[in-house]
Order: structure tokens, then C-alpha cells, then sequence
């Protein structure tokens, strides 16, 4: 006999384990007065990002991300009502910088971060899960990749192909994959030693379920730690390379540029030392709160993720 | 008539957690007569380190001694060990009273070498010991030596009695302790692991935790906890993680040190073979409260308590072909324990007053003349309920 | 016997790794053309004008593996090339820059760990108490700062508020004259060690004022990331059993700490402080930079801007034994501090 019956699915929380691991996770995160900074930070910027048409209407529609400038005088000109936060050298104006400098480092974050999250989890989930001598390969690789500074390769391969942003960020990104591919490997290694995975398997589960259903959700975790933890350190290498002339053309709206600009006003006149504060801190505090936010989130997560840590 | 050494009264013990506050202990009541060794039995979970752990003050938080007493008697003497400072409870802790952990692996450093665990509870301790036989040692040698040997001697013995006058008042600090006295201790640390049955003591005294086996890990664990000939050794399932034949040696091992040392012994363990073994009286625990205490025998063979009844049912006997009991239910949360009588909800002779009250602590004499207590309300109309709290 | 076996080991790994690196190397080379590279054969001035001869002999237009070949026994001679942006051998610039380096590094890196792990030391035992919140909040703001930009506003208040206070640059002009002169030896080429040997103390706290800022700047964002290592590592151990161990046996909780929790916990910190040490060489790019020290960062920063490729590629060579000899170095100290590695 054949029952063909309708069901409802019942969506019941509290049935569910592993929905309610999460939807502790996302609590803990919310209640957590780190995260909720970070979090707030992020949106600022993101709004900041996405309004910036709005807020600072670019001269050329073509080329948003040239900073406007009236004049070529070198001397930075303090706040004022038609400039904000005030011109830097070559009368670039500094809150247009700023404000479109959020996009930049929006893309520079997300493309660099997006693209090593997908070859080092990629690499990393081939090594870990296969071992043998492709695991000795690419760990040999990674290894090497791990010995140099992230800034010293990347300023060898931006020298190499060209000073550009789009080169560093070609250059971070070559650079920058070995670690998740490290972390998801060692990950994947001990999870797969772990008593549950095993008894899965005497259970009967095949080898794509074992992976998808009970390897890869433990091991994700660190790797979305350190994922939004890049973002911030991505950005920061970024513009220390642009800082050192590497990356954009000047007068490109790119925060680690508009630090680079300063550097012949740093210190004023004598008797007012101070005078140019405003072309050195500004850019350098937008940069220093955008990296804060993603740190803060990223401990956050950390800290809500950590077994030891979740229920004080 | 022997004399009670440790008395447990009405010992309430709460942990506040994020998801609660725990009831572990609840207003438990007992004690350990001198040359006794005491079995605390029970399921895991039910509260027996938190008991022993709270005789040493060692509850850390976010766990918290509530309400209750504990005394230590040592001779005439009376100490309360519960609402103490620190520093007296360390006085205690090593040298009046120690303990036997389970995990030995666990419960050594791995970067120190045995040496300098085992000394450690000399150097904290016996510190007055050690700086005597120094002395003594260095006026002998200042009988034979000569010449600049002589001041050298001499300037040394004014060092060590500086550290000695230093002990007698407890001043001397740790780590202060100085390359003859850490020698002296470490004499005493391969006498005392000889003395346990450790194979070339000078050697292992050498070596690192990971490089010994087990039972001889074990044998290190008890050996840091006699190093100062206490009064009471507590055994927090010592023999849980070894095998069966290790067991038997380590569980002659501590019969051995109480003769020898004189010592009262609380013994925890979920093994009813090892207790019936090793224990002359028990007490039974579920959920943190007290449910039955007696002579071993007297209690295998007479179990009042209905938990008590179930334990023994389920252990599997030799020879008949039957079903393993097991005692329906589970263990209870004890963030929400349950009302009355914390078995209520488990107890085949359940009645309506247990749901609602605690049951008192009812006692008995059995046929050697001696104390069997059991905590509930099937004895009510039978037994006379002692003053004790229930 | 079993120290030696494991110690062999690390090398063999490690060899590796180096011979790696040259292969990254030689793939930037491959990506300039053979007159760029011909700059990195080239050993004196009056080679320059004559970069095809130099293509011939070095053999830069034949198949790539060859070129990688006939570019390491180059290396393997001590031919690292012309460095354009201070007109002398790759090599000598090399040497010339060097021991500034080193006496950033020198002073930053002992800071670092002591006071990295001092921090992280307290804020693991005072857990959640007013102290373990601040030194959390500084190291997280510590961990975002961008280098570059501290230096500079460190600059802009020392330098230009508090009037030279903490100057930039290595050394005042008196000093510098002083230290070019007939009466003064150099020795390691360190201004603060040569002060010292010279008994000259004036030129000593001069060169230690030059390095207050530099050194804090570097500093800065190492301690954070110490900080936090050591407070995660203590919080472990401080958890482990054997830990009630001690306490049963009556030690007091400080000693419980120091010897028995912190020795354990120090253990991840020293891998890592391996590591920090070959990341100070990027933090040292930038901050050389900024303050205009003459040393080994501020050289590849120009040499990068300016297309100096020989320079550029010894940054990325030298990094890599960098690495290499302070894993090295690491590996043996655990093994010497975590016995259970030895057998491993």
C-alpha cells in the first residue's frame, strides 16, 4: 500500500542540534558588545561606500575615483566650507578622498579576501583530505610562500609587474592564500582523526557526506576568523604599499595614497608644528576605524566560536 | 571508640553558571573516623570531587561553599576548614591533607621533570626537615675540611640558618629555597619513590612525565601526595584509567601507605568491586545529596536506600544468564533539580511526601553495633531520625 | 640522540624551503626583460653601458631553466648584481646597511616579548577584571593601527611638538660629525654599541634617542599580537589538571602561575616569536621609511619605487634565510623547553 501524505515542515528550533548551535552562535555574537561595535563600524563604511555618490558627487562621471582639485598649490589648505576636512598637497581635496577611498578598500578587502578564501580553502581541502604526496606538494609550497613577509613579496611581484592597485592586489593575493590553504588542511586533518567522523563512517555515510556534512562545517569556523580578520590586514598592507608609491597613480582616491601625499607636511612651520594635522590624520583615522571594525568582528567570532569560551 | 577526624555538616556547595546556578551539593552530612577508609560512591556526575574538593578548599569559581561546616581534628584540636584564608589553607593542602588525582597523565606538568613535582611538596612543606639535615650535614663536614674549605662551610651554615629561623616562621619563600636544600629534597623524593615501588628511582627522578607508563605516572601522583605523611589522603578515582591488573597493584599500594603512615583515607570511586575491595565504610551519593552511608559489608549486604538496591542489582553477577538491570530514567539537571527527594523521579517506591519534602537522615545499628544511615522516607516510622541534617 | 634526529630534520625541511625561494625569486626574474636582468649580473659602474655583452655571457636569451642555473652560481659567488639606487654592488650596499638595521631589531625585539608577555601574563590571570579589558582594547586597536601612519603621527607630535624630543634619522649632525671622524672607531658599525666601546655616553643616549620612536612604532603592533598569543596560551594552561595538582599540594597561586602555568603557556609563544622576527624585516621597510634611517628597509623601499631589481631580489633572498635560520633557531629552543617534541 502507497500513503502519499503532506507535510508540514516543521522548522522546530529546539529539534534541531545543530540549528540551535547556530542560532546560539548568532546571538552570542549580537549580545556581544565587541561584535555590535565592530559590526556598526563596518556599516558606517559600507553606508559610506554605497552613498558615495551622494555624499561627495564626483567632477567626471567617468572617473569617480579621481579626487577633484582646484589648483596645483602644494601648501594643504586647513577645513573649510567648500572643503570639509581640507585639501592635502596639489589641493586634492581631502573628504572626497576619503569618502571614495571606501570603495577602494571595500574592493580591495573583499576581492583579495574572496579569492584567497576560495584557492587556499580549495588547496588546503585537497591536501588535507587526500594527503600522500599531493599533500607533501602543496604544503611544501605553502611553506615557502610562508617564509617571506607578506610586504616583501608583494612589493618584489608589484615591482615586477608594474606599480598599480590592481597589481597589489593581484600581488596579496598570490601572497596571501597559503595560510587559509594551511589552516583548512590542519583543520581538516584533525577533524578527520575525530571520534564522531569515524563513527559516521562505521555508520555507513560515503565519503562526499562525510566531507560536506560533517568535516567542512567544524572546519569553516577558523577559516571565517581569519577571512574577516584579512580584510583589515589586507587593506593595511595595501596601503602601506601605496603609502611607499607601489600602488595608485596620485590623485587616485585610495586612502594608504593620501598619506603618502602628506608626508612633506607632516610637521609645520616652526612655532606651528600642528598646522597640517589634518592631511596626515585624517585618511590615516579612517583606515585605523575600518580595520578596527573587521578585527572587532573577527575576535568577536573568535571569541563566540571558541568551544572553551561559549558558555562561561 | 574511634574518634571522628573529619566532620562534614550540612555542606551546601552552588556553581553560577550562564546557564544557571548548579545545586551540586546539597546539605550533605558525614564524617571519616580516624584509621577509616571511606568509599564515596556514585554516578558521575553526582558530586563527589565537588565534595572532597570543597575539604581543601579548592572550589574555584564560578563555584561557591553556600552554607556548612567542615572541622578537622587533629588531636585536641578543632580547625574549621570552610570560610579560611588561603594562606591556612595551604598549610593544610600537601602536608594535613592531600590528594590522589584520577588522571596521573593529566595531573602532571609534562615540561617538569618528577623530580622537581615531587620535591615541590617537600620545599613547600617540610621545609624546617630539610634545613636541619642541611645543617647537620654541613657540620660534619666542617669537622674534616680545613682551610678556606672551613669559611666556605661556615659561610654556607649561616645561609641555611638564616633559611631555617626564615621556615619557623613560615617566611621563607617559595623559591627561595637554594641549591642545598632542593638536593636534600631531592634525596628524600627517590627515597619516597622507592618506598612506592618505583624501579631505579634515581633515574626516573630524571625524567619527564610522558616517559613513564600509567601505573607508574600513578605511583608519582601518590607519591607527591604522601611526601609529608598526611593525616587524610583523598583518592579521586585514582585507579579509573588503568587496567584491571595495574589496579590491583596500585589499590595494595594505598593500603600499604595508610598502614604505614597511619592515615584515614576517602576513597572516591564509581566501582562497587574496588570499594567492597578497599573501603571499610561508604557513603552513597546521588545528585549531591547524601542517600546512604554504612559499614561495607553491612551495606552489600543489607542496602536500605532504594538507589542504593538498584546499584547493587545492576552489577552483573557471575554464572546466571539474565538481563543487565539498569535504573530506569537519567541522571537529573541540577540546575533544576528535582523537588523533595532528588531520586523521587527514579524510585520504584516512590511515595507522595517525597515529592514534596526532603527526606531526613534516618539511622539504624547494625549487627557489629556500628552506624547505618540512609536518607529517606520508607524508615521514617522505623528509625529514629538522627540530629543531623537531612 | 633523539635532539640531534629531530634537529637534522628541521634543516632538511628547511633546505627546502630556501632552494623554494630562489625558485620564487627566479620567477620574477623571468618576468622583466633580459636587459632588466642583465642588471642583476652586472658588478661595477661601466657595465652598465654595456648590457649586451652581459646578455651574451650570462646567457640571458636561452631557455629559462638554464638561466636559473647560471643565475644561482652567480648567487652562489657572491654576485648579487648593481644596485641602481645607491650606485654600488647589491653586496656591499648589503653589508653598508645592515647593522642599522640590526640595531632597530635589536632593541625592538627584546620589548616586544618581554613586554608582550608580561601583558598577556596579566590579562590571562585577571581575566575579565578591569585590566584584562584595557589591555584587550589596546592590543585590538594596536593590532589596526597602520605602522606607517603611527610613525608619522608619532613624528608630527615628538618631532614637531615636543621640539625634537625624539628626533628622526640615526643621528644628530655633532654626533655624525663626531662619528666620522678620525677619533672614533667603528667596530660593529652600530652607533649605540661603538658609543660604548668608544666611551663616548653622549653619543650613545643620542643614538638611543633616535631609536625611542622607531623602536615604539615597530613595537606597537608586535605587542599585540604577543599579547594575545600569550593571554589565549596562559588561559589554556591555566586550565589544564595540573594545575589543581599544585594547588593541592599547597603551592600558593603565584607560584602555581609563574612556574607551573607560564612555562607551559610560553611554549606557542616562541613559535611565533620565530615568525615575528622575520615580519619585523616588513615592518622595518616602513618605518626606516619614514623616519629616514639608512638601513636595509629603506633601501628596498627605493629600490621597489625605482625599479631597482637586483636590490629587490636580495630583499626577497635575504628574507628567506631570514626565515630560515630564526625557524631554525626556534625549532631548537622548543625542543629544548617542551620535552614531549624530542621523541616526536
Amino acid at each position: 500500500m502507497f500513503f502519499l501524505k503532506k507535510r508540514w515542515i516543521v522548522l522546530d528550533i529546539e529539534q534541531h542540534p545543530r540549528l540551535k548551535e547556530f542560532k546560539f552562535s548568532f546571538d552570542k555574537i549580537l549580545k556581544n558588545p565587541l561584535s555590535i561595535t565592530g559590526l556598526s563600524l563596518i556599516f558606517i563604511f559600507f553606508m559610506l561606500a554605497v552613498f558615495a555618490p551622494v555624499i561627495a558627487p564626483p567632477q567626471n562621471r567617468a572617473e569617480p575615483f579621481r579626487i577633484p582639485h582646484e589648483g596645483y598649490s602644494v601648501i594643504p589648505k586647513p577645513p573649510s566650507p567648500g572643503h570639509p576636512f581640507g585639501t592635502t598637497t596639489k589641493q586634492y581635496d581631502i573628504f572626497y578622498g576619503v569618502v571614495w577611498g571606501t570603495r577602494t578598500s571595500f574592493r580591495i578587502g573583499f576581492m583579495v579576501v574572496g579569492s584567497i578564501l576560495v584557492i587556499g580553502v580549495v588547496a588546503g581541502s585537497i591536501s588535507g583530505y587526500f594527503g600522500g604526496i599531493v599533500d607533501e606538494v602543496v604544503m611544501r609550497v605553502v611553506d615557502i610562500f610562508m617564509s617571506l613577509p607578506l610586504l616583501i613579496l608583494a612589493m618584489a611581484i608589484v615591482t615586477a609587474l608594474g606599480r598599480s592597485l590592481d597589481n597589489i592586489m593581484k600581488a596579496l593575493i598570490v601572497v596571501g592564500w597559503p595560510i587559509y590553504a594551511r589552516t583548512v588542511r590542519s583543520s581538516i586533518l584533525t577533524i578527520r582523526e575525530e571520534d564522531f567522523v569515524k563513527a559516521a563512517r562505521a555508520l555507513g555515510a560515503g565519503t562526499l557526506r562525510v566531507i560536506f556534512k560533517h568535516i567542512l562545517p567544524n572546519a569553516i569556523y577558523p577559516v571565517l576568523i581569519l577571512a574577516s580578520l584579512d580584510v583589515g590586514a589586507m587593506v593595511l598592507t595595501a596601503a602601506a604599499l601605496s603609502f611607499l608609491g607601489l600602488g595608485a597613480q596620485e590623485g587616485y582616491a585610495d586612502w594608504g595614497q593620501m598619506v603618502s601625499l602628506a608626508r612633506n607636511y607632516i610637521v609645520g612651520p616652526p612655532g606651528q608644528p600642528l598646522l597640517y594635522w589634518y592631511v596626515v590624520t585624517i585618511p590615516g583615522l579612517f583606515i585605523l576605524f575600518f580595520v578596527l571594525g573587521w578585527n572587532l568582528l573577527g575576535d568577536a567570532l573568535r571569541d563566540s566560536f571558541d568551544p572553551k569560551l561559549r558558555r562561561k | 571508640m574511634k574518634s571522628s577526624i573529619l566532620e562534614v555538616e550540612k555542606l551546601t556547595v552552588n556553581f553560577y553558571t550562564y546557564e544557571g546556578v548548579v545545586k551540586a551539593i546539597d546539605d550533605m552530612s558525614f564524617s571519616l573516623d580516624q584509621g577509616d577508609t571511606l568509599g564515596i560512591v556514585g554516578e558521575t556526575g553526582c558530586g563527589k570531587s565537588v565534595t572532597v574538593l570543597s575539604i581543601l578548599g579548592l572550589v574555584l569559581p564560578p563555584g561557591r561553599i553556600e552554607s556548612g561546616s567542615i572541622v578537622y581534628r587533629a588531636g585536641e584540636k578543632s580547625l574549621p576548614l570552610t570560610g579560611r584564608s588561603d594562606e591556612f589553607m595551604r598549610s593544610i593542602r600537601g602536608c594535613a591533607i592531600s590528594m590522589i588525582f584520577q588522571e596521573a597523565g593529566v595531573a602532571l606538568n609534562p615540561v617538569l621533570t618528577i623530580n622537581r613535582q615531587v620535591s615541590e611538596s617537600y620545599l613547600l612543606h617540610s621545609q624546617k626537615e630539610l634545613c636541619e639535615s642541611v645543617l647537620s650535614d654541613i657540620s660534619q663536614r666542617l669537622v674534616k675540611k680545613r682551610g678556606i674549605f672551613r669559611t666556605y662551610l661556615k659561610y654556607t651554615r649561616w645561609k641555611y640558618r638564616r633559611k631555617m629561623k626564615k621556615a619557623m616562621t613560615n617566611n621563607l619563600r617559595e623559591g627561595r629555597y637554594g641549591r642545598l636544600l632542593k638536593l636534600e629534597a631531592k634525596q628524600l623524593s627517590i627515597a619516597l619513590l622507592a618506598n612506592l615501588g618505583i624501579p631505579n628511582p634515581e633515574e626516573v627522578v630524571n625524567r619527564y612525565p610522558h616517559e613513564l607508563s600509567g601505573g607508574m605516572q600513578q605511583r608519582v601522583v601518590i607519591s607527591m601526595a604522601l611526601a609529608c605523611n598526611p593525616k587524610i589522603l583523598i583518592a579521586d578515582e585514582p585507579t579509573s584509567n588503568l587496567d584491571v591488573t595495574i589496579q590491583a597493584q596500585i589499590l595494595d599500594l594505598i593500603e600499604q601507605m595508610k598502614e604505614k603512615y597511619h592515615s584515614s583515607i576517602l576513597f572516591i570511586t564509581h566501582d562497587l568491586g574496588v570499594v567492597s575491595e578497599i573501603a571499610n565504610k561508604v557513603i552513597v551519593l546521588y545528585a549531591g545529596a547524601l542517600v546512604e552511608f554504612g559499614c561495607v559489608r553491612e551495606l552489600f549486604k543489607n542496602p536500605l536506600h532504594p538507589y542504593t538496591k538498584a546499584l547493587l542489582n545492576s552489577v552483573p553477577k557471575l554464572g546466571k544468564k539474565q538481563r543487565l538491570e539498569s535504573i530506569k530514567g537519567t541522571v537529573p539537571n541540577l540546575i533544576s533539580p528535582p523537588s523533595g527527594c532528588r531520586f523521587h523521579p527514579r524510585c520504584p517506591s516512590v511515595m507522595e511526601m517525597c515529592k514534596e519534602q526532603k527526606p531526613g537522615l534516618y539511622r539504624m545499628k547494625d549487627r557489629d553495633g556500628k552506624d547505618h544511615m540512609v536518607s529517606c522516607f520508607l524508615y521514617r516510622d522505623t528509625l529514629p531520625l538522627t540530629n543531623r541534617g537531612g | 640522540m633523539n635532539f640531534l634526529n629531530y634537529i637534522v630534520r628541521r634543516i632538511l625541511l628547511l633546505v627546502v624551503v630556501l632552494i623554494g625561494v630562489t625558485l620564487i625569486i627566479f620567477v620574477l626574474l623571468t618576468l622583466f626583460s633580459p636587459e632588466q636582468r642583465a642588471s642583476a649580473f652586472i658588478r661595477d659602474i661601466k657595465q652598465l653601458s654595456d648590457l649586451n655583452s652581459i646578455i651574451k655571457t650570462y646567457g640571458l636569451d636561452r631557455p629559462v631553466y638554464m638561466q636559473y642555473f647560471m643565475w644561482l652560481r652567480q648567487v652562489l659567488k657572491g654576485n648579487f648584481g648593481w644596485s641602481t639606487t645607491v650606485s654600488r654592488p647589491v653586496l656591499d650596499a648589503f653589508k653598508f646597511f645592515l647593522p642599522h638595521t640590526i640595531e632597530l631589531a635589536l632593541f625592538s625585539a627584546p620589548l616586544i616579548i618581554l613586554v608582550g608577555i608580561w601583558l598577556g601574563s596579566i590579562s590571562a590571570v585577571h581575566r575579565d577584571k578591569p585590566v584584562d579589558h584595557f589591555t584587550r582594547f589596546l592590543a585590538i586597536i594596536g593590532w589596526s593601527l597602520p605602522t606607517f601612519w603611527f610613525g608619522l603621527i608619532l613624528l608630527m607630535v615628538f618631532y614637531g611638538y615636543f621640539k625634537g624630543l625624539f628626533p628622526p634619522e640615526i643621528l644628530s649632525y655633532k654626533a655624525q660629525a663626531f662619528v666620522d671622524s678620525a677619533d672614533f672607531t667603528r667596530y660593529t658599525r652600530m652607533n649605540t654599541i661603538d658609543a660604548l666601546i668608544n666611551g663616548e655616553l653622549w653619543i650613545f643616549v643620542d643614538a638611543l634617542r633616535h631609536l625611542v620612536l622607531p623602536v615604539v612604532t615597530l613595537a606597537v603592533i608586535q605587542i599585540a599580537l604577543i599579547m594575545r598569543i600569550m593571554r589565549s596560551s596562559m588561559l589554556e594552561a591555566m586550565g589544564k589538571g595540573y594545575i589543581l595538582t599544585a594547588l593541592a599540594k599547597g603551592a600558593s597561586p603565584r607560584t602555581v602561575i609563574r612556574r607551573h602555568a607560564r612555562r607551559n603557556a610560553l611554549i606557542p609563544v616562541i613559535t611565533v616569536s620565530g615568525w615575528l622576527f622575520a615580519q619585523l624585516m616588513a615592518g622595518v621597510v616602513i618605518t626606516e621609511t619614514i623616519f629616514n634611517r639608512k638601513g636595509l628597509g629603506w633601501w628596498w623601499a627605493r629600490a621597489a619605487t625605482q625599479l631597482d631589481i637586483p636590490a629587490v631580489l636580495m630583499a626577497v633572498l635575504f628574507n628567506g634565510i631570514l626565515f630560515v635560520i630564526t625557524n631554525l633557531i626556534v625549532d631548537i629552543l622548543y625542543a629544548y623547553i617542551d620535552p614531549r617534541v624530542r621523541l616526536g
